[in-house]
């Protein structure tokens, strides 16, 4: 890969900041023309965002904490969505008795809204953790189930004849000829189900966290009509969204599908 | 072709198809694609079949393959009869086929470490095959890089690599352009030389089976039969222009034309059976 030129890395980081900063002047500007009567002004929130950083009496940083109890959250169910939704998608993709068992189900339950699930989660297991896991489960589950399986059957059929002439068994065709195959589509998956696992969670965590947790410290800050701090958290689960997005897809897609030409880069 | 004479061949014969019949779908539906194919292939014999558009010649190389099942008859490769797909036979596909995930290498390698040779002895054997086929220096280039040309050279290499008894190929120089299509036939050939490999080869294009093969057989239009085979007696590289390739040529061609004449009016003639009414 060539290594990139400093002008060019000027250019990346310019593209980048140049429509952000146009959001904050004009969230700027409509703060000031007292547009939206709540909103913040972005120099507030982002002191609120430096207090909520520094150390309490406790040790640990509040803003930290809630962050921390949330990555906990979403990396355990977003985990679980992977390793239950990979197999099961490369399932449907394989077989068509699977296939046609479980895609009436799936569109079935895929459309319910996450959230849904959650009075339900609250019944079984209460306020905490399992619920809100379960819940970010079940955002990034389909996503990711569905597009590995699409990914499956959309493999050419010639790769996969080329593969059983060469003498090609099962699991062969399985581990080196589908499992790669089907890569586009499964972190297509993937980065779909990251969005998914942090609307889950700061969902669930408005309805049953206990404590901690950024979509808690949103929903709590209600009580004080403190919109600095919902507006600090909000930003917070943005960053934490793009960058598990950008460091965990990213690079497998790099290793991957970007090498192999089978996407652009 | 008479039974006797099939069995007085088989001393050297590499391939047989023995009433070959292929349907498909079923009841209203059913689609007779192959009604009856019959012929030889010899050891290191470069067979060509072509056909009208349509005539089944494909799926007849799919069954060779043991992508699919005859309905009636068998196939035999050297003897044993064809029950599904395997390394026995090399596969050459018309969109070439490669796995985008893997390199040059890579890709010529698989079939190698798929039966189960070690990694090292597969990679030598693999670079060999590269090197064969003209792509020394690509090895580690991945199939997207590189020209139509240069793929379908990475899918012979591939196929001939595990050393199969028989080279089957699908079109492979269908979707090239006319300069490479000629370039390939040539490489083709001077690697066929090299490996004396038994070669059944399917065209729609009566100029390039004149130019590669030994023998070609002529298919009919659907349901496809053994029209005629021609014998195609003259020394390689071939000329275009020469007269003997001229006569060949016709002699494909006159079996041919009619058969896309038929197949021309068979089409017709059903589009009007339909136009008057249901059928009956």
């Amino acid at each position: 890969m060539p290594s990139k030129t400093p002008s060019l890395r000027v250019r990346e980081a310019v593209v980048f900041a140049l429509p952000l900063a146009s959001l904050i002047v004009i969230w700027q500007l409509v703060a000031s023309l007292d547009l939206i009567r709540i909103l913040p002004f972005p120099a507030d929130v982002g002191r609120t965002l430096v207090n909520l950083c520094r150390p309490t009496r406790g040790g640990t940083p509040i803003l930290l904490a809630h962050l921390g109890a949330s990555l906990f959250r979403v990396g355990i169910g977003f985990s679980l969505a992977m390793a239950v939704g990979v197999p099961v998608g490369l399932l449907m993709g394989i077989n068509k008795h699977v296939n046609d068992l479980l895609h009436p189900v799936l569109s079935l339950l895929m459309p319910v809204p996450t959230l849904a699930w959650v009075p339900m989660l609250l019944i079984l297991w209460g306020l905490g953790d399992r619920t809100i896991v379960a819940a970010i489960f079940l955002g990034g589950f389909f996503s990711i189930a569905y597009n590995t399986a699409g990914g499956v059957r959309g493999i050419d059929r010639d790769l996969i004849r080329a593969a059983y002439t060469m003498g090609a068994s099962k699991w062969t065709l399985f581990s080196r000829v589908l499992l790669p195959g089907s890569m586009v589509s499964v972190l297509t998956g993937l980065r779909l189900a990251v969005g998914y696992s942090w609307r889950a969670l700061v969902g669930a965590e408005m309805l049953a966290a206990a404590g901690w947790g950024l979509g808690y410290l949103v929903f709590a800050a209600r009580a004080f009509s403190a919109a600095n701090v919902m507006f600090a958290g909000l930003i917070v689960i943005m960053v934490a969204g793009y960058l598990m997005e950008r460091y965990l897809v990213g690079p497998l897609e790099k290793r991957t599908v970007q090498r192999w030409g089978v996407v652009r880069a | 072709m008479g039974s006797g004479e099939s069995i007085a061949a088989s001393a050297t014969a590499k391939l047989e198809a023995r009433h070959v019949r292929k349907e498909f779908g079923t009841g209203e539906d059913r689609v007779l694609a192959i009604e009856d194919i019959d012929f030889v292939v010899q050891e290191n014999e470069f067979c060509v079949i072509v056909g009208p558009s349509g005539c089944g010649k494909s799926t007849f190389l799919y069954l060779v393959a043991g992508f699919e099942k005859p309905t009636a008859g068998e196939i035999l490769l050297s003897g044993r009869q064809i029950e599904g797909p395997g390394p026995d036979r090399g596969f050459v596909f018309q969109e070439f086929a490669l796995y985008p995930w893997k390199t040059v290498l890579g890709n010529v390698s698989f079939g190698l470490e798929i039966q189960g040779m070690d990694k090292k002895e597969a990679r030598r054997r693999a670079e060999e095959y590269v090197k064969i086929i003209g792509l020394s220096g690509f090895e580690n280039a991945y199939p997207h890089t590189l020209s139509g040309g240069m793929k379908q050279r990475v899918g012979i290499a591939r196929a001939l690599a595990y050393d199969p008894e028989i080279l089957l190929m699908d079109e492979p120089f269908g979707s090239l352009d006319a300069q490479t299509k000629k370039l390939m036939q040539t490489e083709l050939l001077r690697v066929w030389a090299k490996t004396r490999k038994t070669v059944l080869y399917v065209t729609h294009s009566v100029v390039e089976a004149t130019y590669l093969a030994d023998r070609v057989v002529v298919l009919t239009a659907r349901p496809s039969r053994v029209k005629g085979i021609v014998e195609v007696d003259l020394p390689r590289p071939r000329s275009y222009t020469d007269d003997e390739y001229l006569g060949a040529r016709e002699k494909i061609l006159g079996l041919l034309d009619e058969e896309v004449v038929r197949a021309f009016e068979r089409e017709t003639s059903q589009a009007q059976r339909t136009d008057e009414g249901p059928a009956t």
